[in-house]
Formats: structure tokens, sequence, C-alpha cells
């Protein structure tokens, strides 16, 4: 393959539309960029058909509002006036942004001190915890939320038990303020795993070179890891913190399963995402329900969007 | 298996191994970290408590599925039961419904690998097609589809359950299949990938032969961009596997669920507990059978999972 | 070579798809049930009763010119979910669905429901009583046909009440002087639960106080009355609340694993069940051995004046989608409406019969319960329950009405509110969503 290239081509690397081709002009040019859409087009359609359409079609649903005596018309923005001044949607993102504050921190210092101890260490114990601690993203969210559920319950979960040996009453994991905690810790416990290794791939790209310099100058491990290692990985734990917010901002899945233990605790509303599926489902209100989601997904859009623009010198995009 | 792979220069080469783990350090480095002792002790301690805390529900589930019924009421969460029931649990699946839980999991197999190797075929060539090609709109309709990932699935659900409704495939195996084919980080990882990996050159070259465009993507492209094909096909095996809200939407008849819905069903069922319907033991042994493909496969597919993750992470 | 493969399992994998899907066709072809007669009207039912293929299969092969093509598609509100779903998108449904009867009004109208008068409901009419065909009409149309039934009574563990010399109680006055015994006595366990979460139960221990929440006839479907914070109301949560605030019953939430586990072991001596309380507390796993349940009548505020009260129940109802609704009105009445149905449905199902033949059958009142020591319960205890039983009114947001009382609820049990003021709290709350949903309140 190689004496290929040395036929045609020039000495440095340059976009082909750039070069002179002895073919033809930018025409034949043109027309091969345009190969592009054929292999984007199999995925385009998929897209089309399942996710932008339905969106455009759920948009359209919160045009309107549909209530239970009077039937459907057409209120156009109405739905998301009410959105945004209906106290249990605020309440909703109230509380989710609580839960960013909270669980984002809680899984990047996990990730990120696992990451950091796991780059220093080459024994095969280091890499046996690597994997455990990777594992419970093989755990669907459901199965993991069920099993903490079993643990967290009074009478089955092992509270009882260990809080008999230090001699105090156990806690109640579902009551309304502990519940927070709770999540925090489920949530933590399934996804700090997946963004320790994402952290920890980009620490080991890192060139060795640097590490040498810094102790010739005389930094410790301690310094190393804050000074040179963080933020030469700033680009990857801004995706991290992206994907994690964007998660959160939706969190759904963990408090829905635990509901079924802690309906006190955990009310229909109790996230956004939470919300507009109660609507649609429990009380067949699919027009505010569409309303409810599409203000999440503005919001949750805003919200990356400004992240992304705040650390856009360490995401290292655009 | 040597953690310490062949690096390459990030600014200089794409990533072209297997394993992706662009690390390796020199003996003089490794010589030094062995002589930090004392810290060494400290980090793998360390170590041992976060791998605890995150073993432990599986450990419990583990031991749970071990346990009938009125052991996993009776015993200590952690420990064994005098009576080790895991055999008649397994027995049990067998014959609750039919033997439905098998069913169950090979729906879930079923879903999650069509359903993953289609999606990541459609990644592939969109990712290839985004990053060789430059095309008018490109970028835009690039942005379109990342954008998607923020879009919450609540807002999707009903319309998704019309339009499959229309078609006719509600409640076939196809209404989880199709919409599992969408995998926007799936592109936009082998994009990334893509623009690394497969230098213009070579197309070029292949072009100047007479290759086609298809012609140069198979054989000159494609051979390139192994280790991103294994990521993404393990990423949108493990989404599909783990999909949760689709098939409870979109699924009616209870052979066909996937093992997560299936779970869910028998748990509200024993939670409702009427006429002797309780089957926690079925429950905690059908989740236990149900995790061990994936951590099976993690365990043995390391390399691949820590290569794939790289890549986003470093660009 | 990687790709290749890759290639060959997409293939494979695909045409593997395509075939299952295929095979499946129509959601209809996918019964649980075998099909006896295949050239006969199939219709579609929706229903979780345990051991209910046998039912459905008594029904096929007992009848000619229509087949019940039977899936479970969930239970409770999983079903409603899709149910309404499929309502919303207009195809989906099935052709019978088994609904409570708390959710028929919240499905009438949206128009999903057939009105049954026209397809012979009134032909059976009479053998049901008058509670139950009340819980299924609303004004003169008949939504649903009466399959079971919870009338309410009393299960209480005789060896615990025997053990603290506790006297069963017959009134709520007496309930609540026996809890405090069962305190003062020192007992390990309280005497009972008051789950927030109980919804329907709750919402019945106070129409046993006189409560009629929901005015609401479905001929006029724009206008609602809603009175949950009458002074009935008021008086059985000012009741519980006091028994809450002295410690002497729980609040946990109810049908979880531990709310199981503790009806079983002695946590709670006594449980206010409905008929299908006791196939509950049997399918239990780990209950105590020396455990000695008996069923008694449900307490009573005036003991001159006993008032019957009845929690969740059952119908079939016709969906608005069937595509043959002669035929869906046949199974919906007559599924359960023969004896050797009922015999399986009492036996192996613990189901409660709202059929009158059944009903009020020598059999079914002398059937001895072995979980009970051989009591004749249907005759102690759940006979009069479901004769003396007059019906309910439900709101068309049954659900909303219930997730908002359990709201109120929790928050009175931790102290945030009084029970007068969670009871104003919710009719306020109630008439705004009202208000919202276009409804002119009465």
């Amino acid at each position: 393959m190689t004496t290929h290239t040395t036929l045609s081509a020039p000495p440095a690397p340059a976009a082909p539309s750039r070069r002179s081709h002895p073919e033809g002009g930018s025409k034949l040019e043109r027309r091969r960029q345009r190969w592009g859409w054929l292999f984007v087009t199999p995925f385009l359609v998929v897209f089309a058909l399942f996710l932008v359409f339905p969106l455009f079609y759920a948009f359209g649903m919160s045009l309107f509002t549909s209530t239970l005596a009077t039937g459907t018309r057409f209120t156009g923005f109405d739905n998301y006036a009410k959105a945004f001044t209906d106290p249990l949607f605020l309440e909703g993102l109230g509380r989710v942004a609580a839960y960013a504050l909270v669980m984002i921190p809680a899984q990047l210092i996990v990730a990120l001190a696992a990451a950091l101890v796991l780059d220093t260490l080459a024994t095969r114990l280091s890499r046996l915890s690597r994997l455990l601690i990777f594992a419970p993203y093989a755990i669907p969210v459901v199965i993991g939320a069920l099993m903490w559920s079993f643990l967290y319950s009074p009478r089955f979960g092992p509270s009882a038990t260990l809080f008999d040996v230090v001699g105090l009453p156990a806690p109640d994991f579902l009551a309304a303020d502990s519940v927070f905690g709770s999540l925090v810790n489920i949530v933590t416990w399934q996804w700090s795993g997946y963004y320790m290794v994402v952290i920890y791939a980009a620490l080991r790209s890192i060139d060795p070179a640097v590490y040498e310099a810094a102790r010739i100058d005389g930094a410790n491990g301690w310094q190393t890891a804050t000074r040179i290692k963080v933020p030469m990985i700033s680009s990857s734990m801004v995706m991290v913190i992206t994907f994690a917010l964007i998660g959160t901002l939706q969190f759904f899945t963990e408090p829905v399963v635990l509901r079924n233990i802690a309906q006190g605790a955990i009310d229909a509303a109790y996230t956004p995402n939470m919300y507009a599926y109660s609507l649609a489902f429990s009380y067949s209100q699919f027009n505010y329900a569409s309303a409810i989601a599409f203000s999440l997904g503005i919001l949750v859009f805003a919200g990356s969007y400004v992240f992304l623009f705040l650390t856009r010198k360490q995401s290292g995009l655009k | 298996m040597s953690v310490f792979a062949p690096r390459a220069d990030v600014r200089d080469e794409p990533l072209t191994t297997a394993t992706g783990l662009p690390s390796h350090e020199d003996r003089s480095v490794r010589d030094r970290r062995r002589r930090n002792g004392g810290r060494r002790i400290g980090s793998h301690v360390f170590l041992v408590i976060l791998a605890i805390y995150f073993i432990i529900p599986i450990w419990w589930l583990a031991v749970a599925a071990t346990k009938d019924t009125s052991g996993l009421f009776g015993s200590p969460a952690f420990w064994f039961d005098d009576h080790f029931a895991f055999f008649e649990n397994l027995a049990g699946l067998f014959t609750q419904q039919g033997g439905i839980y098998w069913r169950w999991l090979a729906n879930s197999f079923l879903y999650a690998f069509a359903g993953g190797i289609g999606a990541t075929i459609l990644a592939i060539l969109a990712g290839y097609g985004f990053a060789k090609y430059r095309f008018r709109g490109r970028g835009a309709v690039f942005t379109i589809i990342l954008g998607s990932v923020m879009v919450p699935l609540t807002a999707l659900v009903i319309p998704t359950f019309m339009l499959l409704s229309q078609y006719g495939i509600i409640n076939t195996p196809w209404a989880v299949i199709l919409p599992s084919l969408l995998s926007p980080f799936g592109v936009y990882l082998m994009r990334v990938y893509t623009q690394d990996a497969v230098p213009d050159e070579m197309l070029e070259a292949a072009r100047i032969d007479g290759a086609g465009e298809l012609r140069t993507f198979f054989q000159v492209a494609l051979p390139l961009l192994k280790p991103a094909i294994v990521t993404v096909l393990l990423l949108s095996i493990v989404g599909t596997w783990n999909n949760f809200f689709l098939p409870l939407a979109v699924l009616t008849d209870e052979t066909l669920l996937p093992v997560t819905v299936g779970l869910n069903r028998w748990t509200a069922l024993s939670n409702a507990g009427a006429g002797g319907e309780q089957v926690w033991n079925l429950i905690t042994t059908g989740a236990f059978v149900s995790v061990l493909p994936l951590i099976l496969s993690f365990l043995f597919l390391q390399r691949y999972w820590q290569g794939g993750l790289s890549i986003g992470s470093i660009k | 070579m990687k790709s290749k493969l890759l290639a060959a399992s997409g293939v494979v994998a695909v045409a593997a798809a395509a075939l299952t899907g295929c095979s499946t066709g129509p959601a209809e072809a996918s019964c649980t049930n075998e099909i006896l007669q295949p050239d006969a009207t199939q219709v579609s039912v929706w229903a979780w009763y345990p051991a209910f293929e046998q039912v459905v299969d008594l029904f096929n092969e007992t009848h000619d010119e229509v087949q019940i093509c039977w899936t479970n598609a969930g239970q409770g509100n999983d079903e409603y979910t899709k149910f309404s779903t499929a309502v919303e998108s207009g195809s989906g449904a099935p052709d019978v669905i088994m609904l409570e009867s708390e959710v028929l009004s919240s499905f009438s109208i949206r128009d999903a429901l057939v009105d049954l008068t026209e397809f012979g409901a009134n032909d059976v009419k009479g053998d049901y009583t008058e509670g139950a065909w009340k819980d299924v009409s609303s004004g003169d149309a008949v939504y649903a046909i009466p399959v079971d039934g919870g009338p309410m009574g009393m299960l209480y563990r005789k060896d615990i009440l025997d053990q603290y010399g506790i006297a069963v109680p017959t009134t709520w006055d007496e309930f609540a002087a026996a809890a405090q015994a069962l305190k003062d006595a020192g007992a390990p366990g309280v005497l009972a639960d008051f789950p927030t979460n109980g919804r329907a139960y709750n919402q019945a221990l106070f129409a046993q106080a006189g409560s009629v929440p929901f005015a609401y006839d479905n001929a006029e479907p724009t206008s609602i009355g809603i009175d949950v914070n009458d002074d009935g109301s008021k008086q059985v949560l000012s009741y519980w609340d006091d028994l809450v605030k002295k410690g002497l019953v729980a609040t946990d939430d109810a049908f979880t694993a531990d709310y199981n586990t503790k009806l079983v072991d002695g946590s709670y001596a006594i449980y206010v069940a409905a008929a299908w309380g006791p196939g509950y507390l049997g399918g239990l796993s780990d209950a105590d051995t020396d455990a000695e349940w008996k069923a008694a009548p449900v307490p009573q505020w005036d003991a001159a004046n006993p008032v019957q009260i009845n929690w969740g129940g059952s119908t079939f109802a016709v969906t608005s989608q069937a595509k043959d609704k002669e035929a869906a009105a046949v199974v919906a009445k007559e599924v359960f409406g023969t004896e050797e149905a009922w015999k399986i449905g009492i036996e192996e199902a613990a189901l409660f019969p709202l059929w009158k033949p059944i009903l009020e059958s020598d059999y079914f009142r002398d059937l001895e319960y072995p979980f009970f020591g051989g009591q004749q319960i249907n005759k102690d205890v759940f006979l009069e329950a479901a004769g003396g039983y007059t019906g309910f009114t439900f709101s068309p947001f049954q659900n909303y009405a219930y997730d908002q009382l359990t709201e109120q609820l929790y928050a009175m049990v931790q102290g945030e509110k009084s029970s007068d003021q969670a009871l104003d709290d919710l009719q306020a709350s109630l008439e705004a969503y009202a208000t919202e949903q276009g409804f002119t309140i009465e």
C-alpha cells in the first residue's frame, strides 16, 4: 500500500479538495463528497423515523390542550407558560438541580480518585479493583435499583444487623429526608465505574515524559496528580460532567423503581421526567406531558450549552 | 495480559492497536514507583475499599440467588443460608409460567444483538460519512444528532408508540429493535475515530487506483476501524440489553419481554402478592443469571472497553 | 476478518428478528392460551387473575362461535398504562379488558369503553348485588360486568390477642382501646398498620363514616361533585392520626416486601382486609406456623347501624376498539358466568364472587377455609359485608385523586399537618385539578 502513496500524494497531508487532481476538477470532487450523504443516509433514515418525526409529533401535541371534560383544542404555547409556572415542575427542577450539585461531584470524585490511584499502580490487585469498580455498569439500572431497594429495606437489608453491631438504631433509608442520600448512593454506585474508565483511559494517554520533567522539578505524587494530570485530562472531565449533567437533569429510572417501596417519600412528580411520565400514563394528560418533557429538554440543552461554554477552554471544543 | 501496551503518540499517529491503551512506562519510572511502598499500600487499601463498595450489591445478589424465599427473608443478607437452594431456584426458573424466564433471556439476547449490531453498522457508515466527506450541511446535521441525546425519553414514547402502531409492528420484536438502532454517541465515536485512524492519503491512493467509494470504504477504511467498531458494538449491545422503558411501553405479549421488564413484572406480582404468587427467590436468581453474561463479557473483553472509551476521551 | 464476521452475524441476527417478527404476526394471534376453534370469532382479553388460563380454557371448550385469546398485559397500573396509551393512539387495545371498578370512569370519560346496555347487560343485572351493579354503572349506562369484589372484614391473630388478653374489637372505640392495651402489655408488634398509600383502603374507611367523596354521572360528563373533607372523613382521619401519634399503629407502606412480612410474622395483630385478603395472606411465605388467623366483621362506628364497605373489585369491560362488540360482550358476560368457572376462581385464585348464583349458594356460604382453621368466613363475615354494600362513585381522575390522598396522608403522618388540614388541602387540590380539567364543580 505504501507504494501507492508515493505516486501521487504531495509530501504534506492536505485536504483532498484543495489538491489539484490529475483526473479532473472540483466538480468530480463535489460529486464524490456527496457520497458522504450516502453513508450517512441509513442512520439518518432511522433517526428521522424514530427521533425527529416523533419529536415533531410530540411538539405538535404540546401545542394542544386536552382536558378530561372538554376535549382537545389548540392552545399554542399556553402549555409551556403553564409548565414554567407549575409549582410541581419547578420543584422537580430544583430537586434535580440539587441532585446534580451533589451527585456529579460525588461520582466525579470517586471516579477521579480511583483513576488517579489506578494510574500509579500496576499490580494485579489494582487491575482486579478496576474491573470490580466498573462492574456495576453491567447491571441494568432497573436491576441495580431493585437490588438496592432490597438492601435499603428495614427488614431484609443488612442495615439492621450492621447497625446492631455498632449499637445504633438502623436508619430508615426510605424516609422523606433520607431518600435523597439513598438515591445519590444508587447513582454513584451505578455510574462512577464507567466515568472512572473514561478518566483512566485519558490519564494513560499522557506522555510519560511530562512526568519525568515533573520529577526532575521535584514534584511529589500529590502535586503531579493535581497540577499535571488533572489539567491534562480536562477535556475528558468536561465530557464526563456533561453526560452526567444531562443524565441527572433527566433523572427517572432509579426514583421510579424506588418509588415502589417509598410511595410517601417519592411522589409522582419527584423529578420533571417523572412528572411528565405520570401526567401521560397515570393521568392521561398527554399534551401537557409533552410540554413538560419539551420544557425539560430545553432546559437540559440550555444547561449543557452554558456548561460547555463556561468550560470551552478546558474542553478544547470548537 | 499486560497493562502497558505500546503507546501511540496522540498527535502523530492514529490508535491502531486493539487495546488502544496508549501508555507504556519506561523502566526507571517503574522502578521509582516500586520504591514508594508505603503510599502503595495506602492506595491499595483505598482501592480495595472502593471495590468492596461496588461489589456489595452484586455479592448480595449472588448470595440471594442461592436462597429460597423463606431463606431470603430469614437469613442474614450477606451470607448463605443453611439451605443451598440455587439449583432449586434454577429449576423453578424453568417451571414458572412454563419457563418463560428463558424466553425472556433469549429475547434480551435477540434485541441486544440485533439492535446492537444494527446500530453499529449504521454508526460505522454515518461516522465514516461525517469524517471523510465534506458535504453541505454536514456540520448542522451532526450537531443535531449530538443534540438528540438531550431529548427526554418521555417526550418520545407516545409518538413512537403511535408510529409503531400505525405500521402494525407494535408488540413485535421490531418495536424494540428498530428504535434501538439509534446510537448518536456511536456515530460520534466512529466519526472521531475515523478521522484519526483512516488517513486521507490512503483513501486518495485507493481512489487513484480506480476503486469506487464503497470499495474504498470496505477494503481500506474498515480494517482500520476495528477497535472503535468493537467498542461501539459493545456499548450498543449493553445499551439495548439494559433498555427498560422502551420495551415496557411497546410490548404487551409476555413472551416478547426482555428479561429486565419480565423481572420487573414478577416483582410487581410478588409485591401485590395475591394467591401464592410470591416468587422472590426466582427474581433474585433470575436477576443474577441475567447479569452474568454481561459481567463475564466485561471480564474477558476488558481491553476493548478500555481502548474504546479512551477514543472519545482523548478528543 | 472481523468486519465480515460482524456483517455475517448482523445478517443472521436481523434475519432471526425478521422471522420471529413475522411469525408472531398481529397482536391478536399470539395468545397465551390455546384456541380450540380456529374458525370462530376471536376476542382478545387482557386480564391478570391468577389461574385465569383455566377459566379461559373452560370458556373456549363451551363456546363454539367465540374464542378467547388471552394475554396478561400486566397488573393494575401496568396494564392501565398500556391501555391508556392504546386509547390515546387509537389502536393496540384489546377487545375485553379487566379493569378495577375504581378506574372505570377514568376510561369511560375518554370514550374508551362501550356502553353494554346495548349488548344485553341488563339481562344479567339480576345476577349481581346492588352495590356491585352500581359500581359498574353510571346513570343509565353500564360500562362493565362485575367479576369479583372486596367486601371488608377484619382478620385478626387470635393467638396474639389471646396471649395479651385482648377481646376482639367490634367498634372503633374498642379497636383503639385494644391498640392501647396491646402496647401497655409490652407486645413487640402493634395492633395494625395505617398505610398512607392505602388508596382505596383509606377511601373505604372514610366511606364507612358516611363519606361520599364524588358525585359523577357519565351522562353529564363535565360536571362533578367533590366533597372529600366532609365530617365523616375528618372523624375517621383524626381517629387514625391519634393512633399514629400515640404509636399504637404502624405507618408502613402497603404492598411492599416489608409489609408482607410484617403481615405474617405478628408485627400486626389485625389486618383490616378485603375478602381477597385471606388469599393474599395465604400466599405469603414465611408465615408464622403458630399463627391462628380468624375473621370477624369490620369494626363499626355505631354498633347499632353497621355500615359495610368494599375495597377493590374488578370487572370486565368491552373497549371501543373492539372489532366485534357483540362477541366481546358475550365474553364479558359469560367468562365468569358459570359455577364451574367460579369454583376455579374461588379455589385457585381466592376471588370473592359478585355473581349471585354462586355468592348465595350453599357451597360458598359453607366453604371452610383451612387458613382460618376451618372457619366459614363467608358465612361469618363476608357475605353480610357484600350484601350490605351499596356501591361507590369514583371520580374520572381517580388515579390523581389517590396520588394526592397518599401525599396528604404522608404529610400528616410525618407531623407536617393536622388531619383536618390534610383533608382540606386534598379538597382544594382536587377542586383545582377538576377546574383545570374543565369540569364544573357542583
